[in-house]
């Protein structure tokens, strides 16, 4: 009982570390070769010596922008309190400037505790931001705009952008614009004269390194031990753990893992589904429970998709598969019926269903988005017109025709003939 | 002279007026005793620091102090004491027999207004007061009585006398200790010296205190009590130091000041800092009604530039960087009006033309000025019921953005001679001289001149084009600035300066009620802000034509302004060739054939005369870094001309060239930062190794480095859609050819295939970050595909990977 009690702790531990990305973060960060150090420098640089400048964070996704980000802004927080306010932006919610310019000045109402108005014009908010920028300099106070989805900011326009980095041009100003993309060319989208006065810092984030990935499952599985778990659990968890680390299967399962994508996202998934699996009573993570993590992670839905299907709806894929090599230009529903039929008038098959039936079929079928419209005209035609095509490639319905338990031998043999 | 409402101070008082009236005789009675009563200071602080005694007093907004200056050169005439007036009110003083004497009489337009309200009372206004032998004039700085008795125990010595021999300075020279403030002869001192030390200098007694000795000032000889100075008291908080803001003779015939107070350090609610100097005041937001009595004589409160050139200026002086606020008890940094000069821009123009035309303005709209101003300045109770962005541009709630305290960091000078540079390269820091754009700004120059100066003035307008850093606004600016000294000088007619950026507009028609704004100080809609600027350029309007004075438009971004039909770019350049127009238009953009592009009515309006701003080649980039840093040893030399060259390749853009320079120092100063302490004597210079990782930051593209770093499968990926491209020569690829390559590849290299889905989301996640352009993921077999770099770069990305040695025979 009171094992379990342990292992539970230990999941909650674990699981809001991972949940948490400034801890995940915390052990990447401590080199000044990081972007963490180098991110706090520009920033801190820029809040003790009052000048303005502009970072962009570029790198894919899940690899821990803005983890670091926030790490960063809580640190130089931490450091200078009252001297500093963040103003959020996100290129998905606002990229229309007007509506951009409306939340910074919510923004900057919120954190100096003024009122705000709905109602003020975009011009308003304009002269609102240039002149509370002037007073925060005075003040010696730095507002950091971070914008989120920086690609979605540089479209139309840009006005909000030059504005903003036009109004960073002066003493009196103190701001840096920290905007974070996944997408590497993002300073590419800036209109020139933008670009000109953009001060082009970038930092780059990458993969994980193997090495890297050691450390964080280290830095992440082991259990504390100066906590409140009982010490001969603690030791009795690390120890397995770091034989699991060690072990040959283990090092085959993260290659497995780290082979598609190599990121912070990625591992901390896998590891969060691992932790869920683990067994309470000896309360310690098994290989097996790594083993079971990776293949609930590595889904393959389209496959899975396959498996489900019914007959009717195989045969109905095998027809299109069937078209599809004889090169016919489109098919809609009623060909496929065509084709169905005649499958059915030369084996004599047992599964032959009333068309409304294979309509049903044809629908779960678009549902499911193993086949699509080739095209969005044509709303108002009913479906049994509109032409179609297959999104699965040959490859894929054999093999999920391989895998599905029930299939007829038939399609088997139509699917090689039809190759 | 001395009677024209035209100055900007009595304007800008003229605006408060009537509320002024109202409020006088309320605070009279109570402040008028403090002369006499020994009340102090703090009670009386506290009693004017009462909501309902800020909503009488009229207070000079600091946004009008500070963009006083700025003013466009339609006001210059202001309105110094002549000469003549000079000895007309000695005269007078002899006449008076005693010490008041009548001096330059402020605004009489506030006297008649005051009249024909009808109030029996007047008050007069003056410029300058002499007073007790004195000579007090609006915006000095003096002395103020605490306490009665204090003040009246000795006549205050003027002269400082020498901590250790105790006689006045005479001819020998005194230098000033920084920690205790006290003098010395430079022959009192031990051992003795000629030279004045340079640097800070601090004296024997200090430094042994220092140190953790005893060191006993010595005392004085018997029979001489030492005098205090005024200095002295003021800094033991017991005289005050006030800031006169307007002078006035009651009814009753004594003399008045609205006095504005320093506090000391010491008196603020953090106390003394370890930053603060021992000369230092902060500026309060506090006034009060103060009578002349109480004033002792002048000091001098200097802000930090001046503060510095100060040397012997006496015993008198104060440094005031801060603004000190009283019920937010935060401090703001009082604004520099250089500084300010070029981060005006429209705004602040219009702030000052709308003070500016207050004479046109009709009663109400005075109303409104004054409670502007006072929801500035005041406490917090109307300023909540405003929001602080929805009314015309007028910013509620401004006090309360403050700190507070002054954080110390940014009292301490810079360090090295890296940071120096780095504060010096700053894109925000206007350099002392604009180098290498001379002919053009004479270009500039001329062709404003030859407008301005025409007796017709003919509207003209010039283009001006160029890629973006090459100083094109900055010169014009520049331009401006100097004209506006010339117009000063008075070797110039007087005309008005509108600028307009065009990105900065909401739409393209609002630029019109822009230039309206600019030209009148109201806000109106565009399209009658349209029809009121034809009315005056085409002269039709009478009252217009009186005063009309050249008017010079810099229209920034000019593209932003072409709409379908092309009605505001039309409008804006037809008003120039109307007669009587007087309009100067000055467009700017990036494009060299704008004028082209347009319709031939405007072109041919338009691109009569122009001027090019060709990028700068890399010598003008050198000399340019190379000035901003005369001084500093901070950089090598041919890291400078590596940096300049390289941007005059790409695109001769200063901006680039100042920011990769700003960066190289920064790296510099990271690695010297990060160095081990033992090393950090030694100075780190910016060197070639720093300028290259900062040109690799800004021009190379990241994609390489990230190929080198994703995942096994992604490289494979990328690998068999350089294949593809090879085989087939289309750039263009299907996701299910590339299924087929991907498993081709893996099954002949002993690779795991992960299945078809896992492959898709490796794309997309590769269409991401656009290192592929790609379809949605939803299309699956039929999504297309495209490198979105070169082939060359991936190859040569992959063609080493040490994980995947197998992938280079396919490149």
């Amino acid at each position: 009982m009171r094992r379990e009690n342990h292992a539970e702790q230990a999941q909650i531990i674990i699981r809001s570390r991972l949940c948490s990305p400034s801890f995940i973060f915390s052990i990447l960060s401590d080199s000044p070769d990081s972007n963490y150090s180098k991110l706090k420098y520009i920033v801190s640089s820029s809040v003790t010596e009052a000048c303005n400048n502009s970072v962009l964070l570029l790198g894919p996704r899940g690899c821990g922008k803005n983890a670091v980000l926030e790490l960063v802004l809580e640190d130089i927080l931490k450091e200078h309190p009252d001297m500093i306010s963040v103003i959020k932006l996100s290129g998905l919610l606002h990229c229309d400037d007007s509506c951009a310019l409306k939340e910074i000045a919510r923004q900057l109402c919120i954190e100096h505790q003024l009122l705000f108005s709905k109602m003020a014009s975009s011009d308003d908010n304009t002269q609102f931001l240039v002149s509370m920028l002037r007073e925060c300099g005075f003040a010696h106070k730095t507002i950091i705009f971070v914008l989120n989805e920086f690609d979605l900011f540089a479209q139309g326009k840009q006005r909000l952008l030059y504005s903003l980095l036009d109004a960073m041009q002066s003493v009196t100003s103190q701001a840096v614009v920290i905007g974070v993309s996944c997408r590497l060319d993002a300073d590419q989208l800036l209109e020139k004269r933008v670009r000109s006065r953009f001060s082009h810092r970038k930092l780059l984030f990458l993969h994980l390194s193997r090495d890297d990935l050691h450390r964080l499952l280290e830095h992440i599985l082991l259990l504390p031990t100066d906590g409140s778990l009982p010490h001969d659990y603690v030791a009795a968890f690390n120890t397995k753990l770091l034989h699991i680390l060690a072990d040959e299967n283990f090092h085959g399962i993260i290659d497995v893992l780290s082979y598609p994508y190599s990121t912070v996202s990625e591992l901390s998934r896998f590891l969060f589904s691992t932790v869920c699996r683990m067994d309470l009573n000896p309360g310690i993570l098994s290989l097996e429970n790594f083993k079971a993590a990776l293949t609930s992670v590595q889904r393959q839905p389209k496959m899975e998709g396959l498996k489900d299907c019914s007959i009717l709806e195989l045969y109905v894929l095998v027809c299109m598969k069937r078209l599809e090599v004889k090169e016919l230009e489109s098919c809609n529903f009623n060909s496929i019926m065509e084709e169905y039929k005649s499958i059915h008038d030369t084996f004599q098959t047992s599964d032959y269903y009333a068309r409304n039936v294979c309509l049903r079929a044809f629908e779960h079928l678009l549902q499911r988005g193993l086949i699509s419209f080739e095209d969005n005209r044509g709303h108002l035609q009913s479906s049994e017109f509109r032409p179609v095509k297959l999104l699965i490639s040959w490859h894929e319905l054999q093999q999920g025709l391989k895998s599905h338990l029930s299939c007829p031998v038939l399609l088997h043999k139509l699917m090689d003939r039809g190759n | 002279m001395a009677e024209t409402p035209k100055t900007k101070k009595s304007k800008a008082s003229s605006n408060k007026t009537p509320n002024l009236k109202q409020s006088i005789s309320p605070p009279t009675p109570q402040i008028s005793t403090t002369t006499n009563t020994t009340a102090p200071r703090r009670s009386l602080r506290l009693t004017s620091a009462t909501p309902q005694k800020f909503q009488q007093s009229a207070v000079t907004t600091p946004n009008i102090r500070q963009n006083a200056p700025l003013g466009s050169p339609t006001t210059i005439s202001l309105a110094p004491a002549s000469p003549q007036l000079t000895e007309s009110k000695r005269k007078r003083k002899i006449e008076n027999g005693k010490n008041e004497g009548l001096e330059t009489k402020r605004a009489s337009r506030n006297v008649d207004k005051n009249a024909r309200k009808g109030s029996g009372r007047k008050r007069v206004y003056y410029k300058k007061v002499v007073y007790d032998g004195g000579e007090f004039s609006a915006g000095d700085d003096v002395y103020v009585k605490r306490r009665e008795e204090a003040a009246s125990d000795d006549e205050d010595p003027v002269v400082e006398e020498c901590r250790v021999c105790f006689k006045p300075v005479g001819k020998r020279i005194m230098i000033e200790c920084d920690e205790c403030l006290n003098g010395y002869h430079l022959k009192c001192l031990k051992p003795p010296t000629k030279e004045v030390p340079a640097g800070s200098w601090i004296c024997n007694y200090c430094e042994a205190r220092k140190s953790g000795k005893k060191a006993e000032f010595p005392d004085p000889p018997k029979g001489k009590k030492r005098a205090r100075t005024a200095r002295e008291k003021l800094i033991s908080s017991d005289l005050w130091a006030a800031h006169i803001d307007s002078l006035w003779k009651d009814v009753d015939g004594t003399y008045w000041f609205r006095a504005r107070w320093y506090v000391i350090p010491e008196e603020t609610s953090v106390g003394r800092q370890p930053h603060n100097l021992r000369r230092e005041l902060y500026l309060t937001n506090d006034f009060a009604d103060v009578e002349m009595e109480s004033v002792i004589r002048h000091c001098f409160v200097m802000n930090p530039k001046e503060f510095s050139k100060a040397d012997n200026e006496g015993d008198d002086v104060f440094l005031c960087e801060y603004e000190y606020n009283i019920q937010w008890q935060s401090f703001k940094r009082i604004a520099e009006i250089d500084n300010n000069e070029d981060d005006g821009g429209v705004d602040s123009d219009d702030d000052w033309n709308s003070c500016d035309d207050s004479e046109s303005d009709t009663e109400e709209d005075m109303e409104y000025d004054i409670e502007k101003g006072h929801c500035l300045l005041s406490g917090p109770s109307p300023a909540h019921s405003l929001a602080a962005n929805s009314r015309k541009g007028q910013i509620y709630g401004l006090q309360k953005i403050g700190t507070k305290t002054i954080p110390e960091h940014v009292r301490c000078r810079k360090q090295t001679d890296l940071e120096w540079a780095k504060a010096m390269l700053l894109l925000a820091t206007l350099p002392k001289s604009l180098t290498c754009r001379d002919k053009e700004m004479d270009e500039i120059t001329t062709f404003i001149k030859d407008a301005i100066c025409d007796e017709r003035c003919l509207g003209r307008c010039l283009y001006i084009h160029g890629v973006p850093g090459t100083g094109k606004t900055m010169s014009v600016l520049a331009v401006m600035r100097n004209m506006r000294s010339e117009v000063d000088a008075g070797s110039i007619r007087p005309y008005c300066f509108v600028e307009i950026n065009g990105l900065k507009l909401a739409s393209p028609e609002s630029v019109y009620s822009v230039i309206y704004e600019g030209l009148s100080g109201h806000k109106v809609g565009w399209k009658k802000a349209l029809n009121f600027l034809t009315e005056r350029f085409s002269g039709e309007n009478k009252c217009w034509k009186k005063d009309s004075k050249p008017c010079v438009l810099l229209i920034d971004e000019l593209d932003l302004l072409v709409t379908r039909n092309q009605s505001v770019l039309y409008n804006i350049l037809d008003w120039p060739t109307k007669p009587n127009s007087k309009l100067i238009v000055i467009g700017i953009a990036n494009t060299m054939d704008l004028p082209e592009k347009l319709l031939p009515r405007i072109s041919s309006r338009m691109g009569i005369q122009r001027l090019c701003f060709s990028p700068y080649n890399y010598q003008q980039l050198q000399e340019i870094i190379s000035s901003r840093l005369k001084g500093i040893y901070a950089f090598e030399e041919y890291a400078v001309e590596f940096a300049s060259r390289k941007v005059a390749a790409v695109s001769g853009d200063a901006r680039r060239a100042l920011e990769i320079c700003r960066r190289a120092a920064e790296i510099a100063d990271y690695r010297a930062k990060s160095l081990p302490l033992s090393n950090s004597n030694t100075a780190v210079i910016v060197g070639m190794g720093d300028v290259e990782a900062a040109i690799k930051e800004m021009f190379q593209a990241p994609h390489i480095q990230v190929i080198r770093s994703c995942s096994k499968l992604s490289k494979i990926f990328l690998a068999a859609m350089v294949h593809e491209l090879y085989k087939t020569g289309m750039g263009e690829t299907t996701f299910e050819k590339m299924a087929v390559t991907v498993s081709c590849f893996c099954s002949s290299n002993g690779e795991l295939f992960p299945g078809y889905d896992t492959l898709l989301k490796v794309g997309c996640k590769l269409g991401e970050c656009r290192i592929l352009l790609c379809e949605s993921g939803a299309k699956h077999k039929l999504q297309k595909l495209q490198l979105n770099y070169p082939s060359d770069d991936v190859t040569f990305a992959l063609k080493d990977s040490k994980d995947l040695p197998w992938l280079a025979k396919y490149l």
